[in-house]
């Protein structure tokens, strides 16, 4: 992924001229820090090490529930997406729960499993499922009937058609959805530490707010923010490397 | 109008026999015919051609023969002697779409050897599938993926993938059909080389009548609704074949004016 340049001189400006119209007096907030502040609170709770064992947790949690959530998406994908039977009778039911948004069972998740970093496992798990699972069910139904022509003639059985047809097809499908999957992981840790798990950059924001102190909540709105996009260009860099194929049929041009 | 005596009768038995063959498709206003007792054998290191206007069922018939589509009640389709329920050994099919048939996420030689996976060690894998590309021309391009072939190159591929598995018999349905015509003469002498170097069985379906004439060693014209052959004419022009000199020949223009005049019914006649 190639820096854009001017996009990051942009945001460095926009900073700038946030930081003079603060110092200038021409605009002034109690509750809005100075960007100079909220630099050097991420520099003071970085040192106090709340910063790190905050963002820890939080990372943590984001990324062993996205991964359960993209081996049970897949699972579940490549079954419904390859049985007709499963197709027939679960679907309904996919839609539905797909549907209802997540964010939703946060208070019912608080209530059957307290407030645990089980629960917010839970919750990342759940909300992060439907991409991959939706995505992966679509991609095994992308598999053309020529291509299952070629299959048949070459005289392939069931389990050759799925590793060399059905997974290759399905993957660049898989791929959107994990990605998708990892921001909604990222804010369903922050939601469920919000609510219920008490520690975690997700109660620290609560905390900062409760104490007012805004340029602590700042402080961790921007870290988490830069850990987001680290996450997703770590992941887009995985995938090049792991699975340099991936997204070739993509960049076959139209 | 047939051509009676110029039939030729398949020596030796038969890769392919039908008898009686019919189908029908289902469709919203009720059933449709579209082949009405086809009769046809295929011999041993034949090429045999089958022509036809579209949708009068000529990629019907080459799929019922590669089984991939069942033939109607009554109809016998045997290949070497036993009723063909599916695709049956050592026949592979070429087919029109070579984009479509390709897989898009693997190379060139990763495209040929997808046949030959699972089956004979590595070494054996590589050699068979290197020799198929080299048989079309394309050893140099077996690391780039078929994106950044040419329409022309894309179509060889997939007859590489075909002649790497070594196959008795290939089915093709319109191979060349989407190329522009310079690539497409180049494609049948090419195929032309790997019929005399394989000797392979082949039975080609295509719309055009020249291409027909000048690849086949006998031609069946597929007409009426529902389709039925009309008329076989048999090819007798000497091999090898050159694009400019045989399509000079006497005998290659009567069999074109033969052939038109059974597509088109004798009022039309040359054109």
């Amino acid at each position: 992924m190639p820096f854009n340049v001017s996009g990051i001189l942009f945001l460095i400006a926009l900073l700038g001229v946030w930081q003079l119209a603060m110092s200038a007096g021409i605009f002034t907030s109690t509750f809005l820090p100075e960007p100079r502040e909220i630099g050097s609170s991420i520099v003071d709770l970085t040192e106090s090490g709340e910063m790190t064992s905050n963002l820890w947790h939080t990372v943590y949690v984001t990324l062993i529930g996205w991964a359960l959530a993209g081996l049970i998406g897949l699972a579940i994908g490549l079954l419904v997406g390859l049985s007709l039977e499963a197709w027939r009778y679960s679907m309904a039911s996919l839609e539905f729960f797909r549907a209802l948004p997540g964010i939703a069972f946060v208070p019912v998740a608080v209530l059957l499993f307290g407030f645990s970093v089980k629960m917010e496992l839970i919750v990342v798990t759940y909300v992060s499922v439907w991409p991959v699972l939706v995505n992966a069910v679509h991609g095994v139904r992308q598999v053309t009937p020529l291509h299952n022509d070629v299959a048949r003639m070459m005289g392939m059985g069931r389990l050759a058609r799925i590793r060399r047809f059905v997974i290759p097809t399905m993957a660049p499908f898989v791929a959107v959805g994990l990605q998708i999957s990892l921001a909604l992981s990222l804010a369903l840790a922050l939601v469920a530490e919000m609510v219920g798990n008490p520690t975690g950059v997700g109660q620290a924001l609560i905390v900062a707010q409760n104490t007012l102190h805004p340029e602590e909540m700042f402080a961790y709105v921007v870290v988490i923010g830069l850990v987001g996009v680290l996450l997703n260009w770590g992941f887009l860099k995985l995938l090049d490397h792991g699975f340099p194929g991936t997204m070739a049929s993509e960049r076959q041009p139209l | 109008m047939t051509v009676a005596a110029d039939q030729a009768q398949p020596v030796g038995s038969p890769v392919f026999a039908c008898d009686g063959l019919s189908i029908e498709f289902q469709t919203p206003a009720g059933p449709k015919r579209v082949l009405e007792r086809v009769d046809l054998a295929v011999a041993a290191g034949e090429f045999v051609s089958i022509v036809g206007q579209s949708g009068t069922g000529k990629s019907t018939l080459l799929r019922v023969l590669g089984g991939l589509e069942r033939a109607g009640d009554g109809s016998t389709v045997l290949h070497r002697g036993k009723p063909v329920s599916g695709p049956p050994d050592g026949v592979i099919m070429v087919f029109q779409d070579y984009r479509g048939s390709l897989l898009p996420w693997r190379t060139v030689e990763k495209n040929v050897v997808l046949g030959l996976e699972g089956k004979g060690s590595a070494a054996e894998r590589k050699e068979k599938c290197q020799q198929a590309l080299e048989l079309v021309g394309l050893a140099d391009r077996a690391k780039d993926h078929p994106w950044r072939l040419s329409g022309g190159m894309q179509q060889r591929v997939q007859i590489a993938r075909a002649l790497a598995v070594q196959p008795e018999v290939m089915l093709m349905d319109e191979p060349f059909g989407a190329l522009d015509a310079m690539t497409k003469e180049q494609l049948q002498d090419e195929l032309l080389t790997v019929h005399a170097a394989t000797g392979a069985t082949i039975v080609f379906v295509t719309h055009d009548i020249e291409e027909a004439i000048y690849l086949s060693d006998r031609v069946l014209v597929l007409a009426d609704a529902p389709a039925r052959v009309t008329t076989e004419l048999a090819v007798d022009l000497p091999r090898p074949r050159e694009q400019v000199s045989t399509k000079e020949m006497p005998e290659y223009l009567r069999l074109r004016q033969a052939a038109y005049s059974a597509l088109r019914g004798p009022d039309h006649g040359d054109d």
